[in-house]
């Protein structure tokens, strides 16, 4: 399956069925409190209860996804990067050697296609900066491919459409 | 040297491993310090933004400790560094980092600390020194404990100096090694709570 988040609404994509498109700022979801539950009281599941429990199993799921995110700091904004944290049941407490490096085994996890889509980026350094986080994500989220597209706000929209049209292509 | 403030940016500073590394960082930098009131530790889960940006108005320099989460600074920093950019210290105070981090390689946590540098450039503040953690989820549990502590005591040598440096350390082992007693350390984590090997090696998702 295909997923678009984004931390703002998004206009109508008329997208597939294929495809989810979760509006993450319309949701509640709490930060993580770092309490490992998730891998070693109720593995895979979160201790929280609130919506982030109906997203991460769509980031699992999902072979192609679309990140819509502001950027501060070179990092996602809040909204974006709450949910990440968040997703951490999709992980295994167990680390293994992946590409050289010691991460973490996967759940039920499909590699990814990703597209992220980053507005409001300030300088070629904070771009340069965002870049290498994704880079790292590739390893710990399995994004088998990546591309990181900077945009305006008011453009970001219109370049997601872009993007998920050619999902419904191939 | 002079006043120094340490914020904890762990989403769960009361029993996290960035209080114990700030609880080292504190003796080292202690027993070099002349004022008793030298050292103020925040923890921006637990005060009041307003009430940590008041105390950083006050210090000579801005110590964060913290913990790699996906691959960044965890959001409960995030947001507390939006709020300090806009309430910057007219004292410039310069800014500095413990960050630890799961995984092996105390390189992964390099990109949140150039996290930290934009931070510090887009509120001008100057940064000064850090000292990267790898393996810092279960490094003061090992008999090599002492090998993080040295390295702590450098950094809070360096900041009394006014010295700059960028420092890492992890486990002195093979990565294979790391992986096996990582699973030994999670393993023994788990059994705490009656969940098994193969309860934490579920598949699942959600119960799915
Ligand atoms: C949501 C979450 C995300 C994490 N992401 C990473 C990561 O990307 N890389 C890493 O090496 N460790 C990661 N960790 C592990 C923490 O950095 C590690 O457990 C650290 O020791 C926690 O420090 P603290 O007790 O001070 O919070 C993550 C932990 C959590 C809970």
């Amino acid at each position: 399956m295909n997923l678009i988040l984004s931390d703002f609404p998004l206009p109508e994509l008329g997208q597939g069925p294929d495809t989810a498109v979760v509006d993450l700022s319309a949701l509640n979801i709490h930060h993580c409190i770092g309490c490992f539950g998730c891998w070693v009281k109720t593995p895979g599941k979160c201790v929280i209860r609130d919506d982030a429990g109906k997203v991460y199993p769509l980031i699992a799921q999902s072979d192609r996804v679309i990140y819509v995110s502001r950027v501060k700091y070179g990092s996602y904004d809040s909204i974006m990067k709450t949910m990440l944290e968040r997703a951490i049941p999709i992980q295994k407490a167990f680390i293994q050697l992946y590409r050289g490096e010691t991460h973490h085994m996967q759940r039920a996890v499909k590699d990814k296609e990703a597209v992220i889509i980053a507005y409001g980026a300030q300088s070629p350094e904070e771009q340069a900066v965002f870049r290498k986080l994704i880079e790292r994500n590739a390893y710990n989220m399995r994004f088998s491919s990546y591309q990181v597209l900077f945009t305006t706000k008011q453009q970001a929209a219109g370049l997601v459409k872009k993007e998920a049209a050619k999902w419904e292509k191939s | 040297m002079g006043k120094i403030v340490i914020v904890n940016g762990s989403p769960r500073a009361p029993k996290s491993n960035s209080k114990q590394y700030a609880a080292i960082f504190k003796e080292f930098y202690q027993a070099g310090a002349s004022e008793a009131d030298a050292i103020r530790e925040y923890a921006v889960i637990q005060d009041e933004y307003a009430a940590i940006a008041q105390a950083v108005k006050d210090c000579s320099d801005l110590l964060f400790v913290y913990p790699l989460y996906a691959d960044g600074i965890p959001v409960v920093l995030l947001d507390f560094l939006k709020y300090l950019e806009k309430h910057v210290p007219a004292n410039k105070p310069q800014v500095s980092a413990i960050v630890n981090c799961g995984f092996f390689e105390p390189e992964q946590t390099k990109v949140s600390l150039s996290m930290l540098r934009l931070f510090c450039r887009q509120a001008g503040l100057p940064f000064s020194s850090c000292l990267s953690i790898g393996s810092g989820e279960a490094f003061l549990t090992t008999p090599l404990a002492f090998m993080v502590k040295r390295k702590i005591k450098q950094l809070a040598k360096a900041l009394q100096k006014g010295r700059k440096r960028e420092m890492q350390v992890t486990l002195p082992l093979p990565k294979k090694s790391f992986v096996k007693a990582s699973t030994g350390f999670w393993l023994t984590y788990a059994e705490k709570f009656g969940v098994t090997k193969e309860q934490m090696d579920s598949m699942k998702i959600e119960g799915e």
